[in-house]
């Protein structure tokens, strides 16, 4: 395909969705429900079929097109552009495979309150697209905001149990502060710089960082932190999680999460790129701090938890720290792995909720203490269980492993070699737990599991109860989840392309002409070739500790009391349970501390 | 003075965007919570207005007035526009949640309705 036939596709990835969901919600009445679903899985492989055409053509060369052809005149941008490069292209593919794999997973199974449930996912499949694609900052917080308004209405897809209420209302209530935080950001920037247009913002506030400049940067950069459910602002994850349909999960932990932090980094390479560059390492410290303090306490708190869907949330918590800290090393290769950790970290904890939910059809639980020991019938479920834990710990071959050894190597490049134990202990708090999870009910070893009352809620099956067969649609996009992750290490061919692409979209020099003239600049492409010996040996390291402290926990009758680490993680994190309270207010309280925080370290630190 | 009165859209602002802030922070009431949570936004309303203000300007309707006349910033009172439906949208679908846990658990009070937690 040329680059012009792929240009006039640009605004379809979300256009076919938005359309789909139209069609499909006005005739929702007087369609079966096999047409429903099989429209949705339609839409979406069509949406899917244009965003590869469109990457595709973005590899060759990178296109921006100008709705209503508003191009720019001179230094000024009034126009709203889509910038397709293959970065924010590889990310509408992303979205677009996840929604189709959710929605496969979900033929016939999940209830679909009154066929509400496909058009919701296309409406939010279409805000990710546009999220991904858009250049200009106001569209990406009507995108942000469709999105999570998307989101809320399929968390709350239950409405026959109090609990999805509670929990959709307090990610409703998080995250529409978190859009206000980002719009009062944007005003702000606005009134500096008279612009909309990220490239334009970035242009015309060069080097200046005053206090507004700084204010503002706190507003946007919280406000994505609260989508991304950075510590403090985590709270509400583990509540939407706990209480959205299994298939909704996939598209929340394995990009809805991600985009977040993807949207720090375009502020971070785009908006804010010459703003801090005489104050790199106090931006880093700032960053680098808090991806620690999630992975920590993410990877502790699932640990200690027994509600699979939850612990797999806070798991998410933990890696998205991770992901932070490959924002915060910066750089080109910094970028890489935050997107090649992205990619592989959307599958395989799209895989293993998918594997949660089959548990959940075919066991009727998704509390530990229930599943315990029933599993053992469910060979496939356990072995894709297992390659999960294995790629959350980034053992090789997996992708994540790939990842890590970028954000490790650009680690040592800025002197901060320290974050790779960082990673190692969300690796392997997080793999542990899978892991414990897998050992308990897969092959019912060792000691009863310790449980909590919090163990139990949405308990309530989400299918119907009388037919508890798996199909193989409901195997295939589970296996493909766990596939993909491995199918991507053998063909590295992409890497370098990746690396490259990813290389260009964090470099401000790059992206502004591309903007600006709609043409790349023709300088060379850093060639990136990171060695994985280091990373490999991490891994290993991860999956080893973390297979000692899953059998820690799994056989505590038989060892020690002070061999019993495992044990005593689950039932000793009674502080941090605490914060995680339910209440939406304490919710707020939270993020307000929060943001207070990171404002006074901006405000110490870069003036 | 003049200093004061450019200052007051934004004092205005801060000061509804705490008070959201901490009604939502105190709230015992969903449906108190879900109007906290308009009143927050209604400061990003001023902030937006207060931001495209210009001394003298007119209305930006450019059909009758002369090339050059100072008008306000029509942009931002477009962003004010969508950010209007935003809202409508998320306070209604809060409301509409409200209603329903209502009629499920019969208790509108965020500390009654807690079966989430730990």
């Amino acid at each position: 395909m040329t680059a012009n036939q792929a240009f006039s596709l640009t605004p379809l990835p979300v256009v076919v969705p938005m359309a789909g969901a139209a069609v499909m919600a006005g005739l929702r009445k007087w369609l079966s429900r096999a047409t429903v679903d099989s429209l949705g899985i339609l839409f979406s492989a069509i949406t899917l079929a244009v965003s590869i055409c469109l990457l595709s053509g973005a590899v060759h060369a990178p296109m921006v097109y100008w709705f209503g052809n508003w191009h720019p005149r001179g230094s000024v941008i009034l126009g709203i552009g889509f910038v397709v490069d293959p970065v924010s292209a590889g990310l509408t593919v992303l979205a677009s495979s996840l929604t189709l794999l959710s929605l496969v997973f979900s033929w016939r199974l999940v209830e679909s309150g009154s066929n509400h449930f496909q058009p919701l996912m296309l409406i939010f499949l279409a805000a990710m697209c546009g999220f991904s694609l858009t250049v200009d900052i106001f569209n990406l917080f009507v995108f942000f905001e469709l999105m999570s308004t998307a989101a809320f209405a399929l968390c709350g897809l239950k409405t026959a149990e109090p609990a999805p209420l509670q929990g959709s209302f307090n990610f409703a209530v998080t995250n529409t502060i978190a859009a206000f935080l980002i719009l009062t950001g944007i005003a702000l920037l606005y009134a500096v710089t008279g612009a909309l247009n990220m490239a334009q913002i970035g242009l015309s506030l060069g080097g200046r960082h005053d206090s507004l400049v700084l204010f503002a940067f706190t507003l946007l950069t919280c406000g994505f932190f609260i989508k991304a459910a950075i510590v403090p602002f985590h709270l509400w994850l583990p509540d939407a999680h706990a209480v959205a349909p299994t298939s909704v999960c996939v598209l929340f932990s394995g990009l809805m999460v991600e985009l977040g932090l993807v949207a720090v980094a375009r502020l971070r390479f785009l908006v804010f790129a010459q703003t801090f560059l005489s104050h790199e390492p106090q931006l880093r410290a700032v960053l680098f701090g808090l991806g620690t303090l999630t992975i920590v306490i993410g990877g502790l708190m699932c640990y200690g938890e027994h509600h699979l869907k939850r612990m797999l949330a806070y798991s998410t918590i933990c890696h998205s720290g991770i992901m932070l800290l490959a924002i915060g090393a910066g750089g080109a290769i910094g970028f890489s792995a935050l997107m090649i950790y992205l990619v592989a970290h959307a599958f395989i904890k799209g895989g293993l909720f998918l594997g949660s939910g089959i548990l959940l059809h075919r066991l009727r639980g998704i509390g530990e203490k229930t599943l315990f020991g029933k599993g053992r019938s469910l060979r496939w479920t356990g072995l894709l269980w297992f390659l999960g834990a294995a790629g959350l710990a980034a053992a090789p071959p997996f992708l994540t492993m790939t990842g890590e050894a970028n954000l490790f190597h650009q680690a040592s490049d800025v002197g901060s070699s320290w974050i790779s134990w960082a990673c190692l202990l969300g690796g392997s708090l997080t793999c542990a737990a899978v892991l414990r999870v897998g050992m308990h009910t897969f092959f019912g070893w060792g000691t009863e599991p310790i449980t909590d009352e919090a163990a139990s809620i949405g308990e309530l099956p989400e299918t119907d109860a009388g037919d508890r067969r798996i199909f193989w649609y409901q195997y295939l996009p589970t296996a493909i989840c766990m596939a993909v992750p491995l199918a991507l290490v053998l063909r590295p061919g992409w890497l370098r392309v990746a690396s490259e692409a990813c290389a260009r979209f964090a470099s401000q020099a790059y992206m502004l002409p591309l903007v600006y003239k709609g043409m790349a600049s023709s300088g060379p492409a850093p060639v990136l070739s990171v060695a994985t010996a280091d990373a490999m040996w991490h891994g290993t390291v991860a999956l080893v500790l973390a297979v000692l402290l899953a059998c820690s926990s799994v056989f505590r009758s038989r060892i020690r009391r002070p061999l019993r680490l495992g044990a005593f993680l689950e039932r000793r994190l009674t502080p941090l349970r605490a914060m995680q309270s339910g209440h939406p207010g304490d919710y707020v309280l939270w993020l307000t501390i929060g943001v207070a925080t990171i404002g006074l370290a901006n405000v110490l630190l870069f003036s | 003075m003049p200093h004061v009165l450019h200052l007051l859209p934004y004092l205005v602002a801060a000061w509804l965007f705490f008070c959201g802030l901490y009604g939502l922070v105190s709230s015992r009431h969903l449906v108190h919570s879900v109007i906290c949570l308009a009143i927050l936004q209604s400061s990003t309303y001023i902030l937006l207005l207060g931001i495209g203000y210009r001394v003298g300007g007119v209305a930006p309707i450019f059909a009758d007035i002369a090339p050059g006349t100072v008008t306000v910033d029509p942009v931002v009172q477009a962003l004010m526009l969508t950010d209007v439906v935003v809202e409508a949208v998320v306070v209604a679908l809060l409301l509409a949640m409200v209603v329903k846990a209502h009629e499920k658990s019969g208790t509108v009070s965020p500390d009654e309705l807690r079966t989430l937690r730990g």
